[in-house]
């Protein structure tokens, strides 16, 4: 019941995360009202362009939330010798929460796109699912690399505000500092669109980056079995 | 008929910097028995029990529980599928229900037995709906030791089982303890309350800044210890009276006053051989026996 | 049968039990082939380790006092041999009863004869010290 303790412990995070990032969406509905023309099509992708980059931050933050928590959090709460006892392997343990919480992020993701895919059918501007679902898997797929992060820096870290402050530090960092020195692996302008980006049309053009996700994937997963030896070595 | 030990250690270890919170423990825990590891707080029970059970790793030195090595992740998992452990703290989810936390412990092992959780549950008087977080203390401490006491593993290790019960609570954890038993759980707890020990333990261990003193049959050292108050019409031979087993000699002008913990008898030879002229024998309760043996190391 | 066991006292329990045990049959307050509770029972009932009885009815036995049934439990025997030695008993106490007046009237304490016995009965070491 590992999974049903996992929902429990990240459901009012994820609701909560859905309900903005929904609300979001309503927020985008309501001003796509205002371009319905053929004439305004470059500024109503430019529109969709925008939503994204607001939807990659909140998106961020959200799965940086879901990664906190963890069995160095029980230990500050005191149920971690409760858990530690179970007839269960320390990675199995972070397994499950992780899987959790890319379900959740997966959800995150793909919900507002489905939402504004949907929507922009019944606004009469209807958009390409190509272009829906290629803002979805950059999202999702590139962004999964800072819910790693976040798990990693919440094994690591015990407090419950210094853990998340760490992980939201290290993102910003990374961002700026990509910027500076190595623009092209970005990872923030990777999952914001930035590098298929057509300046004419506004839309993500090209073929879609799959060796950059295996590669954002593959750092993820780096991430995550970090976590797990940290895990392992830590004492409880 | 199993009869390997269900603890064994051998000079476990484990350092913090210099501070040596468990020094070279030699443990034997018997099967079917029920053992108390005896100490001060601080003393290094919690610690030993949390390298048991795979939570720290031991500087140095190896264990076995239920003939698992306890430094081998995997074999130690295995073993904790028969081993119930309640930690000091009492831990539970605060997030969950009652009902909740019992489903949740109940999925994890075979050995649960649930008509034992739901008499338990009613005996204790935990409400199913409640969240742990809006329970008190003594009904957390309840639950927490329920997880437990609803299977029927092969060992039992508690931690201070009885911190957080009031007298009743107390009386019903003893109970408890003796019905598992009686039922072929081998039990292992530490505590700090020699009342409790006194009773319900068959064995004794007793640590004190990280060393084992004393690692006996209960009834072996009630048998052994003798308190002996000498009177002499002189001043008293003190040193005469520094042979084996002798813990303590106090003096108080004519008069010695030996705790032994062996060979009472040759004392009592030696002090009518000495033309003591009173010689009294009293038996040493586990208190006095704990006390002394801590203040001597 | 009400049996009371002190763990203060510094007597183990299992010999406290076996005198309470023992006691009751000498006086009659158990009778011969009555049925002693089980061990589990019992352990639960005094709320002590389920050893201490499962000890105290297996050296009773070795006394002879005790039959241990397997599956039905534990019968009480006053067998020729443990009725003579109930005899030798209730003999010896009659002896006490006076030795214990007179000391009593020389001034001496209860405590202090309950002491001198101790004392005594340890001096000399004798084999039958298990």
């Amino acid at each position: 019941m590992l999974w049903y303790k996992g929902w429990l412990e990240t459901r009012s995070r994820f609701l909560t995360c859905l309900i903005v990032v929904t609300g979001f969406c309503a927020v985008f509905i309501h001003y796509t009202q205002g371009y319905l023309r053929p004439e305004w099509r470059v500024d109503f992708h430019r529109l969709m362009l925008v939503a994204h980059q607001y939807l990659v931050i909140i998106w961020i933050i959200s799965v940086v939330l879901l990664g906190m928590g963890g069995l160095v959090r029980e230990k500050a709460n005191g149920s971690s010798s409760l858990t530690l006892s179970l007839p269960v392997s320390r990675a199995h343990l972070l397994g499950v929460r992780v899987a959790i919480g890319v379900l959740e992020a997966i959800t995150l993701g793909v919900v507002p796109w489905g939402a504004i895919f949907l929507v922009s059918f019944a606004s009469g501007m209807p958009i390409q699912f190509q272009q829906a679902r290629f803002y979805a898997l950059l999202l999702v797929s590139g962004g999964l690399v800072y819910f790693a992060m976040a798990v990693l820096v919440s094994s690591l870290l015990e407090g419950e505000y210094t853990a998340p402050a760490v992980a939201f530090g290290l993102v910003f960092l990374t961002m700026i500092l990509f910027d500076l020195w190595l623009r092209d692996l970005n990872l923030w302008r990777f999952v914001s669109g930035d590098f298929y980006l057509d300046r004419n049309t506004y839309l993500l053009s090209g073929p879609f980056p799959w060796k950059g996700t295996v590669a954002c994937l593959a750092v993820a997963a780096l991430m995550l079995i970090a976590s797990v030896k940290v895990l392992e070595e830590r004492e409880f | 008929m199993r009869n390997t030990p269900v603890i064994l250690t051998h000079d476990l270890t484990k350092s913090y910097g210099t501070v040596m919170a468990v020094h070279g423990l030699n443990l034997s825990v018997e099967p079917n028995r029920i053992t108390a590891f005896l100490g001060q707080n601080g003393a290094g029970k919690s610690t030993t029990i949390k390298m048991l059970l795979g939570m720290i790793r031991p500087t140095c030195g190896e264990g076995t529980v239920l003939g698992k090595r306890i430094a081998n992740a995997e074999e130690n998992r295995e073993m904790r599928r028969k081993v119930a452990y309640v930690a000091e703290n009492k831990p539970l989810y605060s997030y969950m229900t009652v009902e909740q936390t019992v489903r949740f412990a109940s999925s994890f092992y075979s050995d649960w037995r649930a008509d034992v959780a739901t008499k338990l549950l009613s005996e204790y008087r935990l409400p199913n709906k409640r969240k742990v977080k809006s329970l008190s203390k003594g009904m957390r401490t309840k639950l927490a030791l329920l997880l437990a006491f609803a299977r029927r593993p092969e060992l039992l290790i508690l931690d201070e089982p009885s911190e957080g019960l009031d007298p009743v609570g107390i009386e019903h954890l003893l109970q408890t303890l003796v019905a598992q038993s009686a039922d072929g759980v081998s039990i292992f707890f530490s505590s700090h309350q020699i009342a409790e020990v006194e009773r319900v333990a068959d064995h004794v261990c007793i640590l004190d800044n990280g060393r084992l003193l004393v690692n006996a049959s209960l009834d072996r050292l009630l048998q052994s210890y003798r308190r002996i108050d000498l009177a002499f019409r002189f001043p008293p031979p003190e040193q005469e009276f520094r042979i084996a087993g002798v813990e303590r000699i106090r003096i108080s002008g004519n008069a010695l006053s030996i705790l032994a913990s062996m060979n009472a008898e040759a004392v009592v030879e030696r002090a009518h051989d000495l033309n003591a002229v009173s010689v009294e024998v009293a038996p040493v309760g586990l208190r006095d026996i704990f006390l002394e043996t801590v203040k001597e190391n | 049968m009400f049996f009371k066991l002190n763990p203060t006292t510094g007597q183990p329990l299992y010999l406290q039990l076996m005198q309470q045990i023992r006691h009751a049959a000498e006086t009659g307050a158990l009778q011969d082939g009555e049925q002693l509770p089980g061990i589990r029972t019992l352990a639960e009932e005094l709320v002590v380790s389920p050893n201490t009885v499962a000890k105290a009815y297996s050296e009773l036995e070795h006394e002879g006092i005790l039959e241990l049934r397997q599956g039905s439990g534990a019968f009480l025997t006053l067998k020729r041999r443990t009725r003579s030695l109930t005899d030798h008993v209730q003999v010896a106490r009659r002896r006490l009863r006076e030795l214990i007046e007179q000391l009593r009237e020389h001034g001496l304490m209860d405590e202090e004869i309950r002491r001198a016995f101790e004392a005594e009965l340890l001096y000399p070491a004798e084999v039958v010290r298990k």
